[in-house]
């Protein structure tokens, strides 16, 4: 036996017990899960706390199958809640990237721009979203314009200051070689600006992702009458917690989802960050 | 927009000094001009000043918004504070032990993307709305962010650092307090700091979810009552606390950790 083929066994070799602990790490994980459920169920059972105020897994579950089509507490079954929450979150989230990403680029970009614009984001910074929603909601009301103008705000900041800061922080070096090639002021701005700011750009939507998916959830509680906050706080007024536990793992069972599929944009986007 | 400018020319200098300037004054023209249209839902400024001026000397539910700031902000220390002890050992407990990484650590990872925020009915089911539940809540929403940085932090150390510890006879609690937690700090002090505006954030929704006292409970008490002034001077207060917070919070980073200067 050569060399290499000893070595090729001994590299397999390490990815089969490397695939071996992977697998039982996975068992672990599962079975972490199954005893934690079976423990918050005997806790339950046992009446150990009040079942009024923290239900049961199984209740939990229960009240999933009644929320797919009873419209008690809130008005809205399970679905209609998922989609009224999804056009604000669709509508606010997707216009705050689509207006911010470019206006963030084009302040980093264009200094005078920049100057003009940025002190208004200064100012609005610090201010959380949730703290606005009773000035919004006085002024357009208690619809879904308003939600979705308060997710736009929680999105739009952030994303923008993201796009800001990852397009100034381009490489001199590479805006001369362009310049050096006789790239105009726009030109390199597309073809080097903007790609270099890429990956700011997504840990910006990322980060507003999670911002804006909790503020959903508080403006839909504090003022709305569909959605999924709105079926989580109707549940605490009729003091049924098995419906709030299971809103709440609805909630985060959709955030993740959402995160999921920005990461996965932004790994098929920054393919080429790979080879470097 | 894409004019050519001279970077070195006198009026670009002047230029940069004025556009922050006009932004501004063109804010404020925006407001002047938006409550011009609705005088009944927009205040005007000296409506505005007025209000700020009965918020600092007439007592509401037996407090300034002085008072009420300040219990906000003691609400989120008791809870951030609390939310340091336990999420950096609980992070550096699911970092460095690989078993207890596969179960109560991913039990943390489905439980994670609940937004604080989504337990605020839960916890006023189970503890009322006195005190207790808001330091829980923001105990819960700083731990969450602490737990994830120091995870990350001991997850970055770098192999060789902690190889060399091996090969000279280190013990495993050896290694994990002189070299992961030191290469861990910085990550972790990360945790902290995002901790008190996360705390704030949350705490504010709590109060204005249910409470008496506190900053969130008066925007939601003048929210009630339509008084739009009360409404715009408790968003600028809330907004200068957060922009204080952050600035304190970046200060002691500074002088906490000066290697990061």
């Amino acid at each position: 036996m050569s060399k290499e083929d000893i070595l090729k066994q001994q590299h397999q070799e390490f990815l089969r017990k490397k695939k071996r602990e992977s697998i039982r790490y996975a068992l672990l994980g599962l079975a972490g899960i199954a005893v934690f459920l079976l423990l918050w169920e005997l806790v339950c059972r046992m009446s150990f706390v009040n079942t009024r105020y923290l239900p049961a897994p199984t209740e939990v579950f229960k009240a999933f199958i009644f929320k797919l089509s009873n419209r008690s507490p809130d008005g809205n079954t399970l679905l209609e809640n998922i989609w009224a929450s999804m056009q604000v979150a669709g509508l606010g989230f997707v216009l705050a990237i689509v207006i911010g990403v470019p206006l963030g680029l084009f302040m980093g970009w264009f200094e005078p721009f920049g100057r003009f614009i940025n002190p208004v984001f200064e100012l609005v910074r610090p201010i959380p979203p949730i703290a606005l929603i009773p000035l919004i909601v006085a002024i357009v009301g208690v619809n879904l314009q308003a939600r979705a103008l308060i997710i736009f705000f929680a999105t739009f900041v952030v994303c923008t200051l993201n796009a800001y800061a990852g397009i100034r922080s381009t490489s001199q070096a590479l805006i001369n070689v362009a310049k050096t090639f006789g790239a105009g002021n726009f030109e390199t701005f597309w073809k080097i600006g903007v790609p270099s700011a890429m990956p700011m750009v997504f840990t910006g939507i990322q980060l507003s992702l999670a911002g804006a998916w909790s503020t959903l959830v508080a403006a839909e509680m504090l003022a709305s009458n569909a959605g999924l906050g709105n079926m989580l706080n109707c549940a605490r007024k009729v003091a049924r917690p098995d419906i709030v536990v299971f809103s709440m793992v609805i909630i985060g069972a959709l955030g993740a989802l959402f995160n999921a599929v920005v990461r996965f944009f932004e790994k098929r986007r920054l393919r080429w960050k790979k080879s470097d | 927009m894409f004019f050519k400018y001279n970077a070195k020319s006198k009026l670009y200098k002047v230029m940069m000094w004025v556009l922050p300037v006009a932004s501004l004054v063109a804010l404020l023209g925006l407001y002047l001009l938006s409550v011009q249209t609705n005088p009944l839902v927009l205040p005007s400024l000296p409506q505005i000043y007025k209000s700020f001026l009965r918020l600092i000397t007439t007592p509401i539910k037996g407090a300034t918004i002085w008072t009420h700031i300040g219990i906000s902000l003691l609400r989120v220390m008791i809870g951030a504070s609390a939310s340091w002890v336990f999420g950096i050992a609980f992070g550096v407990l699911i970092g460095w032990n690989k078993t207890l990484d596969a179960t109560i650590g991913t039990l943390f990872t489905i439980i994670r993307p609940i937004p604080p925020v989504a337990w605020i009915p839960l916890i006023i089911l189970l503890c009322g709305i006195g005190e207790f539940p808001k330091y829980l809540l923001v105990f819960i929403a700083c731990s969450f962010g602490v737990i994830s940085q120091t995870y990350a932090g001991i997850k970055l150390v770098e192999t060789q650092a902690v190889d060399v510890g091996k090969i000279f006879g280190a013990n495993q609690f050896e290694i994990l307090i002189h070299i992961v937690l030191p290469a861990a700090m910085s990550s972790i002090f990360v945790g902290i700091y995002d901790s008190i505006g996360n705390g704030w954030k949350v705490d504010l929704a709590a109060e204005m979810m249910g409470a008496t006292l506190g900053i969130g409970a008066l925007v939601m008490r003048a929210w009630g009552e339509m008084d739009m002034a009360m409404v715009i001077v408790c968003i600028i207060m809330i907004g200068i606390t957060g922009a204080l917070i952050s600035f304190a919070m970046k200060q002691l980073e500074r002088l906490l950790t000066p290697w990061n200067r």
